[in-house]
């Protein structure tokens, strides 16, 4: 009864939210405020899917914006956790700026959701160790760092050697590439967008890509969990 | 050797950062038919192709194996085999594909339920095979792995048969990148599915998963000659193509695309919503697309002459969707029909590229095509038809010129089958599997 009660809520809630509200996002220190493009398919209701279990997150040193270090784990564990991979001077809008955009959207719609604000946090780690120090993490992550109901954690590593089992665990790829299709060889960093959607058992339920990153599928599947959860 | 790999890549990743700085959002494509997750396009010259052969008893080591091929015109090396990776038995190889960071190809046999792992992000130059996944039959009773496509940190892999009575019923298995079973998804026998299964390929703009449809174990492993002459057997062929909810993985839609539907491609322009497809006993391409907010299949051209049973078996669609070219296994024909209005192709060309040909694919600038020779161990021709080669050709939109050729059976190798391009500048960081 109280599975059902709260899918038909959450349900409601999502759909009065969505588009408008799912599609505003709030201002960023480092991002403009822009709409996240809409969705070009009706994602399936909330409830009528099964997010499988992917992997394991896994699990490693990471730093705080205080420069403690502290577990990965304690950060995958207990709360369903969204978590990307970021670098502050990517720059390429359907990168990590667009990834930002998503994961503001959906703080400031889960923050509004008493359903929702106990369960979920939010979780962005550098690959980027050398420049990404915790303080610049603190002013990547200006206001959105400060403790809320929804947490938001802003996260490094110490060095490329800790950050590497983090990102390998996840598929993370970072490749550095040539490439000559412009005549000239161009050195590049490429990375897949990818986001994590992480269960509060610690497994990996969902990796969104470009089409698959937005706000209302990012809810569904969060909802989705809850349900899950609740089932059982 | 740890320290030795970390030091690597944290040179790699501060001298990478101080530099231009490009996050690569998965790209529409790969050369021209891949999984759009697979990352790292070639968008330039390839330097190799990776060639899955059958093994052939008597020839070499008789096994399976992963050629690698130098197809880079500026080597010393052109035209000739680098490498070649034997997984030690013979299993009906068939097809394979990269992991969505493409450092890895996964590829399998027909008659086995195993799948092989490579990696080729370590040294593109030399695969190594890093690991094999036997639990596929266990896991899911499906029998015969034929596409292996890449999800996001994960490979969905789309079999041809069951172990319980080796007919057409099957199903997907997904795996996650790690080569851990995560779970399976039957081919619908309701709603006008027939169970079936060949070819997957996913549109993540419009949320769709499109499978199509052959055939059992029973009826691939069984001499061609034999199977056509027995109708009863004719019948145990895939008539449907299906459209799947890809976020939930359900079945929407069951489309009635007769004469089993082979392998599928969407266009890859932007904009384009659409798919097409080739009925192999039926010699036809279908378009597939949405009418009305409803996904509908419909019959848009012939291919050669059907009552002669041409047998497309492959096809290889241009980066742009305006042009498709189609191997016709029986003929040794490749033809290329102007697809600029996909609700009517038309052949502007064709050539015989061999006495049989398979598999077709192209770069992604579409200037440089590769052919290979073998369908299907018991379905390809005897004696002096029996060529096995990958043969290399120049494009210049009108003429097919020959670049190269590699003899498979005089270098040993076995039956040229499914191929994929590699490069050099994809080398990766060491891999962890």
């Amino acid at each position: 009864m109280i599975t059902r009660c709260l899918a038909a809520a959450l349900s409601a809630w999502l759909i009065s939210a969505a588009p408008g509200a799912l599609g505003a996002v709030a201002p960023a220190t480092a991002h403009e405020r822009e709409a996240v493009p809409a969705l070009d398919f009706e994602p399936p209701a909330v409830g009528t899917y099964t997010l499988q279990r992917i992997m394991a997150a896994p699990d490693g040193e990471v730093l705080g914006l205080d420069g403690r270090p502290r577990r990965l784990a304690a950060y995958t564990h207990g709360r369903i956790t969204l978590l990307g991979f970021i670098y502050t001077t990517c720059v390429d809008p359907d990168g990590c700026p667009r990834a930002y955009r998503v994961f503001d959207a959906v703080h400031e719609t889960v923050a509004s959701a008493p359903a929702l604000r106990d369960r979920v946090r939010l979780v962005t780690l550098s690959f980027d160790p050398a420049r990404d120090t915790p303080t610049t993490m603190g002013h990547y992550a200006g206001s959105r760092a400060r403790p809320g109901a929804v947490p938001w954690l802003f996260l490094t590593t110490r060095s490329a050697r800790e950050l590497m089992p983090l990102v390998e665990g996840f598929g993370q790829d970072i490749r550095y590439a040539v490439d000559r299709s412009g005549g000239a060889p161009r050195r590049e960093l490429s990375h897949v967008l990818k986001v994590f959607l992480i269960d509060r058992a610690g497994y990996v339920r969902e990796i969104y890509s470009s089409t698959f990153l937005h706000p209302r599928t990012i809810l569904n599947d969060i909802t989705t969990l809850l349900l899950e959860e609740r089932a059982r | 050797m740890e320290r030795h790999r970390y030091g690597r890549i944290v040179v790699t990743l501060a001298v990478t950062l101080a530099l231009v700085a490009l996050v690569a959002a998965v790209g529409s494509a790969d050369e021209t038919c891949n999984s759009p997750y697979v990352t790292k396009l070639i968008k330039g010259q390839e330097d190799y192709v990776y060639v899955w052969a059958l093994g052939v008893e008597g020839l070499g080591d008789g096994s399976d194996k992963l050629v690698t091929i130098d197809v880079n015109p500026k080597s010393k090396t052109y035209g000739k085999v680098l490498n070649a990776v034997s997984v030690g038995s013979r299993g009906e190889a068939h097809h394979m594909g990269f992991t969505d960071d493409r450092r890895f190809i996964w590829a399998g046999g027909l008659s086995e339920p195993k799948i092989y792992v490579f990696d080729i992000g370590t040294d593109p130059g030399r695969p190594k095979l890093v690991k094999t996944i036997a639990d596929m039959a266990e896991r899911t009773g499906y029998l015969g792995p034929h596409t292996y496509y890449a999800m996001p940190g994960r490979m969905l892999v789309q079999a041809l048969s069951n172990t319980k009575d080796k007919g057409g019923r099957t199903g997907m298995a997904l795996y996650n990148n790690a080569g851990a079973f995560i779970g399976s998804y039957p081919m619908p026998t309701d709603g006008g599915g027939d169970g079936y299964g060949y070819d997957l390929a996913v549109n993540p703009r419009k949320n769709v998963l499109l499978t199509s449809s052959f055939t059992g174990y029973d009826n691939y492993m069984r001499p061609l000659g034999d199977l056509v002459k027995d109708p009863e057997a004719m019948k145990h062929f895939g008539n449907t193509m299906v459209v799947w909810d890809l976020k939930a993985m359900k079945t929407k839609q069951v489309l009635a695309v007769p004469g089993a539907p082979l392998e599928i491609r969407w266009s890859l322009a932007p904009g384009h919503d659409w798919a097409i497809t080739a009925a192999a006993l039926t010699s036809k391409l279908w378009l597939v697309k949405q009418d009305k907010g409803e996904w509908v299949a419909k019959d848009v051209a012939t291919i050669g002459d059907p009552a002669k049973i041409p047998l497309p078996v492959d096809i290889s669609i241009t980066r742009d969707g305006k042009g498709l070219w189609v191997n016709t296994f029986m003929d040794g024909t490749t033809r290329y029909f102007d697809l600029s209005n996909p609700e009517a192709p038309k052949e502007t060309y064709h050539k015989v590229t061999g006495k049989q040909v398979n598999m077709i694919s192209q770069s992604w600038d579409g200037r440089r095509v590769y052919i290979t020779s073998s369908l299907l161990a018991n379905w390809d021709k005897g004696g002096a038809d029996n060529e096995q080669f990958l043969r290399g050709f120049r494009w210049d939109g009108k003429e097919l010129t020959p670049a190269f050729e590699v003899d498979f059976t005089k270098e040993q190798l076995g039956r040229a089958h499914h191929m994929k391009l590699g490069s050099k500048s994809l080398r990766s960081a060491p891999a962890t599997q």
